[in-house]
């Protein structure tokens, strides 16, 4: 007989989730994935000076300013008509590219590792490695004290790494990852001056110059960085991904084949050339990436608490009046749609949009970078296998998670020796009277759009669609489901009261509640109606 | 010690970084060792819980370096919940907070990040589930729970609330919104609840990691209420105004303004104030204390001080990249009335020297008002 699992909160990932499932059989049946806080925050910037809008965004998100903070300045740019110097390009992509290291880090170890390491099997270590001594005394004396939290309670499951050498390895890179991550904000408050809630991005460019100084502090650290994920990060991923009880994970959580990107990190001054290309594919065809049109972008809110009139809209003239306790409703997240598809965005919708345009040869073979570093990792037979069974889970999107961290790391050295000290970093621009701009940008999470409408010189509209907004998505007008609910579906729950394979899907897509639920309209802030559920 | 995997060496070590993050003298190093032991042996229990919050605080948290976030939640606290580090989830999760709120009433310290909506039943925030159900898709199931009753059942049990970040401890931005999601500050929620309970507001969005690990530390060795201003903010990371204890305050006494990003030669420390600092009207300790191990902060990236620690941030310190209107510069200090006051208002035309000298002869406030 069928039953409901609510999880909430779904903790170990940003914000505010509950997930219900309909189990059926020992397998999910069905999912619903809803957002369960609200701030709106564009409502306050309407009327303000457009320049505010950078500080203010960037608040959307604690572990994501970065991102927000950029797509705002590459908005305003955009609405200003900025001509953007190379060095404010580079600075940009360099803080970007150390937040993607940051954010990459915090979610493996901090977020995820928890859901497929067993923390007291540390107790029972017996090598003599003193690093892992030290954490296996930790634990013990957690242990001894009869206090393990945060560790304990957990979801309980047979399938845990419970080897005591490989646990202990494992926790003991829990603990140096929190000193890595930090290590990347460090290198991140270098040029913006701190983490989190950075200052150094301004519309038309940055604020401080490379210099030799500065240029080498940030190079020190992303040395350490980038010998850190190949040999750490990169390689615990591959460990886990061969544990025998995980071979199911490479095909379920499999969101429903489509995946969209939007390009990051702009390779020349008017951002047509990325590093990581923009695209999209559907029916896991991955082979057969197709090119992007921001116009066919809408949102649906059929489900959401958000009043009817703002169904169907492209978020240029976005509407977003809540109301709470609409029927059928189920969540404060839109159901944004590309050309009317759901579509999963992140790590996984880049890595496999670069791979499909390497893969039908579109990037030179002298260009390629994602093909040979996973063949250099022994990963392409695997690849390919998923790829011929049309289908990518969890364990490929914590892996391509990794991969892309290692991407973007090596790419910092190249920007940073491409700084020229001494040349402009800012394009002083005047704020017109009236203009509509958009930043589009890709964030860890995935792909993030701002817009802004300017007039009269001040900030007359603000919408943002966020990477988390795509992926925990409730169902739409159509009663198509949001990727997160549809990856979901016939996940194995054998024991209701211990649900964790729901938990690990639903954190391999690394969700960011507070990103996906800030928006409100600024012309009608009030909540039209409300019923208690 | 030995058995936790730190050796004698390293633990007074940790205890002089201690002392230092307090302000205090280093004689005092024994006496903080001896109260940090005691401390391992009793972990008090932290509920850490979150209302419309962005995470921020709790990442800068994770940038704390003495003691490091794995030795203060592993070692000196016993972090019972928090919504971004437990293993738990769901029921597990949230039936921690419950017990351990009737189990050690009276005993835990309850950190609060993000303001509390009030608007709606609350239902702007909810996390956890209630006994009560509603029916959904055919199926009953159990009601988000919202914030506002945890906050009911949480905050008598406490021994101490900490209200971190300015949209704890003010509203901040989502309070920004109040008049369709009824944000409150952590303080105004808790004197509804319970009147006399203390809460200590450590500002900042975020906040830095020293003033929260500081403060909770300063509480657990002192085992009082660390001395706090007018906001309820820790006098000893709050006591100071940034423009004071600038690096670039010599520039503004020189009328040297910056005044568009390209001219800045980067060893000229120009002063930020017409690009909106907001330095001489925000109280913390920014200019020594550093953000990030100690790397930068705002000014140091060549960017003004945007008053994130006030509790007039942001909505009245807005538009953040505008030169500050009708500030009173007399509220420094008492130094004011020094030659630099009068060139810097001589030289720099964009602030006018009249608009300066008007300022004089005006009386000082105290710390934190403007």
């Amino acid at each position: 007989m069928a039953q409901l699992i609510s999880i909430d909160p779904v903790t170990r990932i940003e914000g505010h989730l509950r997930i219900d499932v309909e189990v059926e059989d020992g397998k999910v049946k069905d999912a619903w994935s809803s957002g369960t806080m609200f701030r709106g925050i564009e409502m306050l910037l309407k009327g303000k000076h457009p320049f505010d809008a950078q500080q203010v965004t960037e608040r959307i998100c604690g572990v994501c300013p970065l991102v927000h903070g950029t797509a705002a300045s590459y908005n305003l740019d955009d609405a200003l008509g900025v001509e953007l110097p190379d060095n404010a390009r580079l600075i940009r992509n360099l803080c970007l590219g150390a937040n993607f290291i940051q954010s990459h880090i915090l979610h493996f170890y901090h977020l995820a590792a928890l859901d497929y390491v067993d923390v007291a099997a540390v107790v029972n270590y017996s090598g003599s490695n003193a690093a892992l001594k030290a954490i296996k005394g930790k634990v013990a004396g957690l242990v001894k004290a009869n206090d393990v939290y945060p560790f304990l309670p957990r979801y309980e499951s047979d399938d845990y790494v419970s080897d005591p050498e490989l646990a202990t390895v494992l926790v003991g890179h829990y603990v140096e990852a929190l000193e890595m991550r930090k290590k990347a904000q460090e290198m991140l408050s270098i040029f913006y001056g701190r983490m989190p809630s950075f200052v150094g991005t301004v519309p038309g460019g940055v604020t401080v110059q490379p210099t030799v100084s500065n240029i080498a502090a940030f190079r020190a650290r992303l040395a350490e960085l980038r010998f850190w994920i190949d040999n750490v990060y990169v390689q615990d991923i591959l460990t886990v991904a061969g544990v025998p009880a995980y071979q199911i994970f490479f095909t379920a959580g499999d969101s429903g084949g489509n995946y969209l990107a939007y390009g990051g990190f702009d390779e020349d001054s008017n951002g047509t050339v990325k590093f990581l290309p923009r695209g999209y594919i559907t029916g896991n065809d991955v082979a057969a990436v197709k090119e992007f049109d921001e116009n066919k972008i809408t949102e649906s809110v059929k489900h959401s608490w958000y009043r009817d009139e703002c169904e169907g809209l492209h978020p240029k003239e976005g509407k977003t009046e809540p109301e709470v306790g609409k029927e059928g409703a189920y969540s404060f997240l839109k159901a944004p749609r590309y050309d009317g598809k759901a579509m999963e965005v992140g790590p996984m919708a880049r890595m496999l949009v670069l791979a499909g345009l390497e893969l039908s040869g579109k990037i030179s073979p002298d260009k390629q970078k994602l093909m040979p570093l996973v063949k250099s990792l022994g990963l392409d037979a695997k690849v390919m296998e998923l790829a011929t069974e049309g289908k990518f889970g969890i364990l490929p999107r914590h892996a391509m998670r990794a991969l892309e961290c290692k991407l973007i790391a090596d790419q910092m050295d190249v920007w940073l020796d491409e700084l020229k000290p001494g040349e402009p970093i800012y394009d002083k621009k005047d704020i017109p009277g009236e203009s509509y701009g958009r930043g589009l940008v890709e964030g860890p999470r995935g792909a993030l759009g701002h817009w802004i409408h300017i007039k009269g010189k001040k900030i007359d509209n603000y919408q943002a669609i966020v990477p988390t907004t795509w992926n925990a998505a409730p169902r739409d007008k159509e009663g198509n489901r949001g990727p997160i609910e549809t990856a979901l579906l016939g996940l194995p729950v054998p024991d209701a009261e211990n649900p964790i394979n729901v938990v690990r899907c639903v954190r391999s897509f690394d969700p960011c509640l507070a990103c996906a639920i800030h928006v409100i309209h600024p012309e009608h802030n009030g909540v039209k109606s409300f019923r208690v559920v | 010690m030995e058995g936790k995997g730190v050796t004698r060496r390293q633990f007074i070590k940790y205890a002089g970084a201690t002392a230092a993050l307090l302000g205090l003298s280093q004689s005092l190093v024994p006496e903080i060792a001896r109260a940090l032991e005691e401390l391992t042996s009793g972990k008090p229990p932290v509920l850490w819980i979150q209302g419309q919050n962005c995470t921020g605080c709790s990442v800068s948290f994770l940038n704390t370096n003495f003691p490091n976030a794995a030795e203060l939640v592993l070692d000196k606290l016993s972090v019972r919940y928090h919504p971004t580090v437990m293993a738990a989830a769901g029921d597990l999760a949230f039936g921690v907070l419950e017990e351990t709120a009737k189990e050690l009433a009276g005993k835990y310290v309850l950190v609060v990040e993000g303001p509390v909506p009030t608007a709606e039943g609350g239902e702007f925030c909810t996390f956890g589930l209630e006994k009560e159900t509603a029916s959904f898709n055919g199926y009953q199931r159990r009601k988000d729970k919202p914030m506002t009753v945890w906050m009911e059942e949480l905050v008598p049990g406490a021994a101490a609330i900490i209200a971190l970040g300015n949209c704890a401890s003010f509203g901040g931005i989502p309070a920004a919104n109040a008049s369709v999601t009824g944000t409150k500050a952590v303080q105004d929620i808790v004197k509804e609840i319970s009147k006399d309970k203390p809460v200590i507001n450590i500002g900042g969005c975020p906040s830095h990691p020293d003033w929260f690990v500081g403060t909770v530390l300063d509480y657990l060795i002192n085992k009082r209420v660390p001395e706090l201003d007018k906001h309820n903010r820790p006098k000893a990371f709050f006591g100071k105004l940034i423009h004071e204890n600038c690096e670039r305050r010599a520039s503004f006494d020189a009328g040297l303004f910056l005044e568009d990003w390209n001219d800045n030669n980067p060893d000229m420390k120009l002063c930020l104030f017409k690009m909106g600092c907001k330095g001489p009207v925000t109280y913390a300790d920014c200019p020594t204390r550093r953000w990030n191990s100690g790397v930068n902060w705002c000014v140091g990236a060549n960017a003004p001080c945007h008053g994130c620690a006030e509790p007039t941030f942001y909505k009245d310190l807005s538009p953040l990249y505008e030169p500050l209107p009708n500030v009173n510069f007399l509220g420094i200090n008492t130094t004011a009335e020094t030659l630099g006051w009068v060139a810097a208002g001589a030289t720099a035309a964009g602030i006018g020297a009249h608009y300066l000298y008007k300022q004089l002869g005006k009386k000082a406030p105290e710390g934190g008002e403007q």
